[in-house]
């Protein structure tokens, strides 16, 4: 049974660096989007800005890590998030995902539901990203990944 | 004073627009090179990199408008499964001007072949014009880069 959260916890946060490469091939991932700002020089420059940027996703990437770790089930299976991005990314920054508890209340189902301000950060302290997320509280439960597992084994269907 | 009223074709874009549907298999190799790219090898949601409202909007609207990316919602219900097909269905959620600044909100539902809902999510766009301003130039200024 994972620990309860309760209003001032901190989450443990996530940090990872952001480089050029993954930067152009996380436009590729899943649909490949072609030259943008996000991955090429030329076109950052055409969109008036003076080198790429990393896509909102990213971060946005980087807070589900996070909410991952702290809430296992919680929040894979009814999480909600809001993010704003407010300054860029470059590649070479290393960006920290954060997260705050603001509130512990019954949600729609009656159940705990934990409310969160969520922030991404580079290493100089300054936020890039700011929001808000929700989630049942914590759970030790991590179906998702034992689900992965399964359509790994050989002979079991995917 | 056309953009603090939004240009004319963020204006002709309809609140409510249905902007269809589409559909792809997300294959493992998709979601291992996402778990890759993002390190981490348990990413729940590879979809984050798939952008849903985007795609559904650049497939009716490219050639009139583009929609920076300023904000996210979403709301997540169950991970998707190597190999099933994901359709995404969209519509035009919201417009506003906000500081003299046009936006649009385009939100996607996206399920999966077994009637599995997904997520949804919500891209806010910051509404540019195709051919009057470089698409960042407002927010370039803002971040001074």
């Amino acid at each position: 049974m994972a620990a309860e959260v309760k209003v001032g916890d901190r989450l443990q946060s996530v940090t990872h660096e952001v480089t050029n490469d993954k930067m152009v091939e996380f436009e590729k991932v899943v649909w490949d989007r072609g030259r943008n700002s996000h991955s090429d020089i030329n076109v950052a420059k055409a969109d008036g800005i003076s080198r790429t940027i990393a896509s909102g996703q990213n971060q946005m990437a980087f807070l589900h890590e996070m909410m991952e770790r702290n809430f296992g089930d919680a929040w894979v299976y009814g999480g909600q998030i809001s993010a704003r991005y407010i300054h860029p990314v470059y590649a070479g920054d290393h960006i920290t995902a954060n997260g705050l508890v603001t509130e512990v209340a019954p949600g729609n189902d009656g159940k705990p539901r934990v409310k969160l301000q969520i922030w991404c950060e580079n290493q100089d302290g300054r936020k890039t990203c700011a929001g808000t997320a929700s989630a049942g509280q914590p759970s030790s439960m991590r179906n998702w990944m034992e689900a992965r597992a399964k359509s790994r084994a050989p002979g079991v269907p995917s | 004073m056309e953009e603090s009223e939004g240009s004319k074709a963020w204006q002709a874009i309809p609140l409510g627009d249905d902007l269809g549907s589409l559909d792809y298999v997300l294959t493992a190799q998709m979601i291992a090179d996402y778990r890759r790219v993002v390190d981490n090898p348990d990413a729940a949601y590879p979809t984050v990199a798939a952008r849903h409202p985007a795609n559904l909007f650049y497939r009716k609207y490219a050639a009139v408008m583009r929609v920076p990316n300023m904000g996210h919602d979403s709301e997540y219900y169950n991970p998707p499964v190597a190999d099933k097909r994901i359709t995404i269905s969209g519509r035009i959620a919201d417009k506003y001007i906000r500081r003299g600044n046009a936006y649009i909100v385009v939100e996607a539902t996206a399920v999966d072949e077994d009637g599995r809902l997904i997520e949804k999510s919500r891209l806010v766009g910051l509404a540019r014009e195709v051919g009057k301003e470089a698409a960042h130039e407002n927010i370039a200024k803002k971040w001074g880069t």
